[in-house]
């Protein structure tokens, strides 16, 4: 199977889903899920295969091409299995929305788009993809409409910012080699000055920190992430945020070379401890500002950008260990949160657009396969050990301990505490306690939301137990990057300076519990009851409930609040009132009058010829 | 010359000139056939053109009217860049007349298309001209038809744009005719290529004064800042097919004359850093203008003064990739514009009023206009795979080519007037689809005559986008034409 | 070694856990001239508790409390009682990973059990954990720095020989930090919050009987243990007592006495700890917040500052 064949299959796939809409919902859902799926078996059938092919001339006699390595294989696998449990997902989720015909062609085309990302072979057809992606990224994030909207331009505008700058990059390394491929690129490299280098690091650095959320440049995605349909929500926040990740890889590692960008100023001052370091904030403060979140997307949206700083944290720091960690992270982030976003789909689904934590509560029982899909979530976001997020961080922090900076892994362990806490009270305000009266008999989760949630949730306990499996692909990976591979077996991994066994922890785990449950069943049996039955303690149950769940943390809230402000947003805000003031007053030099009008042309004239007479320019 | 006879570039102007005449005789015949005389008329000239072009790339044609050798009488000069715009007018006339043919119904209609006819001939006119006179001429049936088509509504803001129009190109044409008579004085040719040969080995700065006046009149009608300040009132008030080709044509074949003037009369060279602050200028004030509009139609207009901007920082690169860069721009500009302006108009149409506000839902209402809309914005926003991707990415080449830092600084505040231009067209498009009721009444969808150039510059609009190439074939030389002042006058003066 | 340890640890750190229960249950009732239950008390609670009436709120509620249970004892098999211990796997970090999966367990059983009560007993626990985290975290981080390794077994063979960490004086400020928070830890007072039997019906546990609270006090027992054990191995040097063992070292009494000395060790800081602390009233958890976030967390740092820098 050819490259060309993918991506002409990706994008016509979203257009000709887009045709049969027209003619029945049915066919168009049917169509959209095959299509997703017929991507799945094309790229998981070019395992291992390293090919480069040119699609045409025609952009300015610029060869665009598209190249298969190991790092856009395992990005490419990544995008489309997940776009495929979204779609079949979205089958359920969108049934009786507006414009679904369109839905459904703006989330393939995403995904075609991402997928030329990972797959583009030089920088125009990576520009022209990235931009794509943004655009459509931007008509599905308004789809929910009111909140949406200004979520929606706080996107467009900040990825414009970005690609104006990736645009700069690009064409300034075009001038500089005359050449747009990756791999001619990484060639001429070599011969470019050490500030060439940082001013490429640098301004590449913008765009993808804007799109990986990195702090200061994260503000769009909280909104962006919360107001967005649930199942679009996921894709955000599981692959397409990462794209940012993937641009940092082949920004640092493929074309300035690790060589380079490792090695890029002095001592803190260098450019890829600043960056560790921007990671590190963006993994403490967001983590923490999660914690005052009553709305559950942007709960998660907030931690999207906490957990986007571990794999920031682990790529700057460079060395084999850590920038698998990161890369694992970027991938297993993307599954739970994915997760984690079907699961309040889920909720949003039955329980018709509530996702406001605070008038939650008790679903568990209503809705176990979605609990199951939340709960596991969570594990892997805090990374609970034989959870997949064990794995990944473990390997951060390993390499931040072993590394000789203990600061960073204190922030990023601090990260995981607070996590703790936020996720916790996700997890309570909606599934545990007590569940409310008017949401006793609520909508049912229909099969096809199910299946990914259970399939997401198996993927978790998988790749934590036997995280050798995603971990070989990774290495390969790095491998291409020029480090040392890493000693990784399908349980884990060994190297001297200590080894993970997750299958040893699993059994020993699976022994105990069983144990202990064994125990548990031979006690006295006890009687179920229903969530009333202690309440009162025996006495007769009151009329009005108390129920744990707003202001879940009421005393860290009261001494934390104060800080915990985005100031960056505000800032921006500020800088966004003062350009639409000062929009607003340009415009009056238009005043109206003719008079002034013919002012204007006579001051130019004049001004130009006194120009003359006084410098004589001409 | 005889076997090109159908070839001959001044049909282009004199077959609509002809037809325009022939409206009123006709209109005798039937009210009907009127309206579709422009549509023969710039099919024809569409044909013709795209059929010269070709043969233009490598050799220019110098058309000898009444057969009198340069400098002695009036020539013609059909080279690349002139063949490139006659181009893009006759394709550009021939999909707005298509549009109007259901779009003007109510006023004195035979007039609209007389204007029409002549105000696309004084532009095609303009851009094939090779003496300076006949450009002042063709510049004035340009700006004539304009005045009298801006006030074509009759409405109060009609009539109030088009006497301010009128008063500023007024003196826009004096001051041309001013640099054109000191021109005259001096050197005693009209011809362009004589007075280049002239003025390359005249030293006397007296020079300079008749280019000062010549630019500024003519930068009236490019819309330069801060001579532009008609443009935002005459664009929204005029119909929108006309706005359409005012926006798309007019301005340009003002900025064109500029550029001519400036590259092959004067060639000047240290006059560009002034013009690239000017176009940086111009860019950033019709961006934040647009900015701060609450009505369709001036928006674009605002915008078009951005995009007249950017083409004028590019064409101060003065380099081969700047120059071709700017002629790729004002392509895009008028593919976009044009396409924003017709569907703007029956948006218009539909709601009854220019707010935006107004817009609120019209994406269900109109989804075809809607759609076109879209991509005209994502098209002059400058998003990939849209044609104005490939001109911006020309331009920044040609900025940074060079690695001058002032370039460099400017090309960022260019792209600070995208990002801005970004914003306000992003927020329209989510008016148009994401605002108002969920359920609307039916659709209203605007008539075929309307959907057909819409959707014919759409695929302009995304076939030129993906392969630059195409046009790319016919820049390159244009670009050279236009640097090139010597062979200019070769090719002219033998 | 290790084999065998499997069977020893679980049982050796239940029974001493419950032991030491008892002990502080007594000791702090002699400083309030109580006479206070046997020490055995909490032993035989756990026997009765099995067989008495409980409820249940269904399987989550069960599930719940047995992962937090298994988890802890996983984690003894980490954590080296003289030379018995029975994994490695992961190091220091794997084990302050599973140090949560038991408060994490009982959060999720009590919380499916719908009674504000266990909420409210749940959100502060989870809060004091942030806050005696901190420090803690800072304490690990500066002893994994200081001997460059993340594995724990490996961290007291290197104090093996010298005793004491203290004979290491960059590890004094953390050990004084660790000593500082213990209490918050074992959860022992003035940090009780989290059950505060007289305010919300001991919070977590409000709707545990029968054998739900057996096993709920079979996993208190296991922390207190850990908590404990912990201190030793990083900061006393386990089960060693200035090389007194190295002349039998290798035999069988070697490891039986190391075993020992470990467990006095133990005692012994659990005995200060009460001494210290009973005194003190219930913190509220904002007091407890402000308090752990202050010093214990400042002579942290500094410590992890000074470890950094002669690094």
């Amino acid at each position: 199977m050819s490259l060309e064949l993918l991506i002409m299959f990706a994008f016509g796939g979203a257009f000709l889903t887009y045709l049969a809409g027209k003619i029945s919902s049915k066919l168009r859902d049917i169509f959209a899920l095959l299509c997703s799926v017929a991507l799945v078996v094309i790229v998981s059938s070019l395992y291992k295969v390293e090919t480069t092919i040119t699609l045409y001339n025609g952009f300015f006699g610029m060869p665009l091409s598209m190249r298969l390595n190991p790092m856009a294989w395992f990005f490419a696998i990544a995008i489309v299995s997940s776009s495929a449990l979204v779609v079949l997902y979205s089958m359920s989720y969108m049934k009786h929305r507006e414009r679904t015909d369109y839905y459904y062609f703006m989330l393939l085309l995403i995904n075609a788009a991402m997928l030329a990302i990972v797959l583009s072979g030089d920088l125009v057809s990576f520009f022209i993809s990235w931009e794509i992606m943004s655009w459509s990224t931007f008509l599905l994030i308004s789809y929910n409409r009111n909140a949406a909207l200004p979520a929606g331009i706080k996107y467009i505008v900040m990825s414009l910012i970005g690609s104006m700058c990736m645009l700069v990059g690009i064409i300034s390394i075009y001038t500089a080699f005359d050449t747009i491929t990756i791999s001619e690129i990484v060639q001429h490299m070599a011969t470019a000055t050490a500030g060439y280098k940082l001013f490429l690091l640098i301004i590449f650095s913008i765009t993808f920190g804007i799109k990986n959320a990195v702090v200061p440049l994260h503000t769009w995605l909280p909104d962006a992430y919360a107001e967005s349909p649930s199942p679009f929500s996921a894709v955000l926040s599981g692959m397409l945020t990462r794209m940012g990740i993937f641009g940092f890889l082949l920004i640092m590692f493929v074309m300035v070379g690790a060589e380079n960008s490792l090695h890029m100023g002095r001592g803190f001052f260098s450019y890829h401890n600043i960056l560790a370091w921007l990671g590190a904030i963006t993994i403490v403060i967001p983590t923490f500002i999660a914690m005052l979140q009553n709305d559950a997307k942007k709960l998660l949206a907030w931690h999207g950008i906490g957990q986007g700083g571990y794999m920031i944290v682990g790529i700057a720091f460079g060395t084999s260990l850590g920038l698998a960690g990161g890369i694992f992270h970027t991938l297993n982030h993307a599954i739970y949160i994915i997760l984690l976003f079907l699961s309040v789909g889920a909720i949003e689904y039955s329980t018709n657009g509530l996702r406001d934590l605070n008038s939650l509560g008790g679903l568990f029982k209503k809705m176990p396969i979605a609990f199951l899909g939340g709960l596991l979530g969570i594990c892997g976001l805090i990374g609970i050990p034989l959870t997949n997020g064990f794995v990944s961080k473990w390997l951060i922090y390993k390499t931040l301990i072993l590394g000789k900076a203990p600061f960073l892994a204190f922030a990023t362990l601090l990260g995981t505490w607070g996590t703790i806490l936020s996720v916790y009270k996700f997890l309570h305000n909606l599934y545990l306690g007590q569940l409310p009266q008017e949401h006793q008999n609520i909508k049912k989760t229909p099969l096809a939301m199910q299946i990914p949630i259970v399939i997401l949730s198996l993927t978790i306990l998988v790749f934590g137990i036997l995280p050798g499996l995603p971990l070989k692909s990774i290495n390969a990976m790095i491998v291409s990057f020029g480090f040392t591979p890493l000693t990784v077996s399908i349980w884990g991994i060994s190297s001297e300076t200590g080894t993970l066994n997750m299958i040893n922890i699993f059994s020993i785990l699976l022994v105990v519990v069983a144990i202990f449950w064994l125990i548990f069943q031979a006690a006295r049996k006890s009687t179920a009851v229903d969530q009333y039955d202690n309440y009162a303690a025996g006495a007769a149950i009151p009329k009005d409930k108390y129920n744990y769940t707003v202001e879940f943390y009421a005393p860290f809230y009261r001494m934390a609040t104060p800080y915990l402000r985005d100031i960056f947003d505000m800032l921006y805000q500020k800088i966004a009132r003062f350009t639409e003031f000062a929009c607003d007053n340009i415009r009056k030099i238009y005043t109206g009058y003719v008079s002034d009008y013919i002012i204007y042309i006579i001051l130019f004239l004049a001004l130009l010829i006194s120009a003359q007479l006084k410098w004589s320019v001409f | 010359m005889n076997e090109m006879s159908i070839l001959d570039p001044v049909l282009l102007i004199a077959i609509p000139l002809g037809l325009a005449f022939l409206i009123p005789l006709l209109g005798l015949v039937s009210k009907k056939i009127v309206r579709w005389i422009p549509v023969v008329g710039f099919l024809f000239n569409g044909i013709v053109a795209l059929l010269i072009l070709p043969h233009v790339l490598k050799q220019p044609i110098i058309v000898k009217i009444g057969g009198f050798v340069p400098p002695f009488g009036i020539n013609l000069y059909a080279g690349s860049v002139g063949m490139l715009l006659a181009s893009l007018i006759a394709i550009t006339g021939f999909l707005v007349s298509i549009y109007a043919v259901k779009y003007i119904t109510k006023g004195a209609e035979q007039k609209y298309h007389i204007l029409f006819l002549l105000l696309l001939t004084g532009a095609t006119g303009v851009v094939l001209t090779g003496d300076i006179f006949n450009l002042f001429v063709f510049f004035e049936i340009l700006c004539i038809s304009s005045y009298a088509l801006v006030a074509y509504l009759g409405t109060r803001s009609g009539l109030e744009a088009s006497i301010k129009y009128l008063i500023q190109g007024s003196i826009g044409s004096s001051f041309l005719l001013i640099g054109i008579g000191l021109l005259y004085g001096q050197f005693g040719t009209l011809n362009m290529a004589d007075l280049a040969r002239q003025i390359v080995d005249y030293t006397e700065p007296s020079v300079f004064v008749s280019m000062v006046f010549m630019i500024t009149g003519l930068g009236i009608e490019a819309a330069i800042f801060p001579l532009n300040a008609w443009l935002p009132d005459a664009h929204s008030s005029a119909p929108s097919s006309v706005s359409a080709v005012l926006s798309g044509i007019a301005i340009e074949v003002g900025l064109y004359a500029v550029i001519r003037v400036l590259f092959t009369i004067f060639a000047v060279s240290n006059f560009f850093i002034f013009f690239m602050v000017l176009g940086v200028l111009t860019v950033l004030i019709g961006e934040m203008s647009a900015f701060a509009q609450k009505n369709i139609k001036r928006m674009l207009a605002y915008s078009s003064i951005g995009q007249i901007g950017l083409i004028v920082f590019a064409f101060s690169i003065s380099t081969q990739l700047g120059v071709a860069g700017g002629l790729f721009q004002m392509v895009s500009h008028t593919l976009g514009k044009a396409l924003l302006f017709l569907c703007a108009g029956y948006m218009i149409f539909r709601t009854g009023s220019m707010e935006i506000s107004s817009l609120e839902g019209i994406g269900k209402k109109m989804p075809i206009t809607a759609l076109c809309f879209t991509i005209g914005t994502f098209s002059i926003v400058g998003l990939p795979p849209f044609t104005g991707f490939a001109s911006k990415f020309m331009i920044i080449r040609a900025a940074l080519a060079n690695g001058e830092l002032l370039l460099q600084i400017l090309i960022g505040l260019v792209l600070v007037g995208t990002i801005i231009e970004g914003a306000y067209f992003f927020k329209i498009i989510q008016t148009i689809y994401f605002k108002g009721a969920h359920k609307t009444d039916n659709r209203e969808e605007a008539p075929v005559t309307a959907l057909i150039p819409m959707l014919i510059l759409v695929s302009f609009i995304i076939v030129i986008g993906m392969f630059p190439n195409i046009i790319d074939k016919v820049l390159q030389p244009a670009a050279s034409e236009l640097l090139d002042q010597v062979k200019y006058i070769g090719s002219v003066l033998g | 070694m290790k084999i065998l340890s499997l069977f020893i640890s679980p049982l050796l750190a239940l029974i001493i856990g419950l032991l030491f229960l008892g002990i502080s249950r007594k000791i702090t009732a002699k400083i309030h001239w109580r006479c206070g239950p046997p020490v055995y008390q909490p032993l035989i609670d756990v026997i009765r508790s099995f067989s008495q009436k409980s409820i249940s709120h269904g399987a989550f509620f069960d599930f719940g409390i047995i992962l937090s249970l298994s988890s802890s004892v996983v984690l003894i098999y980490f954590l080296p009682v003289g030379d018995l211990y029975a994994m490695t796997s992961g190091g220091l970090i794997a084990f302050l990973y599973l140090m949560l999966l038991g408060p994490f367990g009982i959060a999720l059983s009590s919380a499916a059990s719908g009674n504000p009560n266990s909420s409210i007993g749940v959100s502060r626990k989870f809060l004091l954990a942030l806050a005696y985290e901190v420090p803690l975290l800072l304490v690990l981080l500066t002893v994994m720095t200081h001997y460059n390794t993340i594995s724990l077994v490996e961290i007291v063979n290197i104090q093996a020989g010298t005793g004491m960490a203290f004979s290491s004086w960059a590890l004094v400020l953390p050990g004084i930090a660790y000593f500082l928070i213990l209490p918050a830890v074992l959860g022992v007072r003035p940090f009780e919050i989290v059950s505060a039997p007289q305010e919300i019906s001991s919070g977590p546990v409000a709707e545990f009987g029968g054998k739900h609270l057996a096993f709920y006090t079979l996993q208190h027992a296991l922390q207190l243990f850990v908590g404990l054990a912990l201190f030793v191995n990083i900061f006393l040097g386990g089960g060693t007592l200035f090389g007194l063992l190295n002349p039998i070292a290798g035999t069988v009494w070697a490891t039986i006495l190391g075993i020992i000395i470990f467990l006095v060790k133990m005692f012994i800081v659990l005995v200060i700890e009460l001494f210290i602390n009973a005194v003190y009233p219930r913190f509220r958890i904002e007091q407890a917040m402000r308090y752990l976030w202050k010093w214990p967390t400042l002579i942290a740092f500094v410590g992890l500052v000074i470890v950094a820098i002669l690094n």
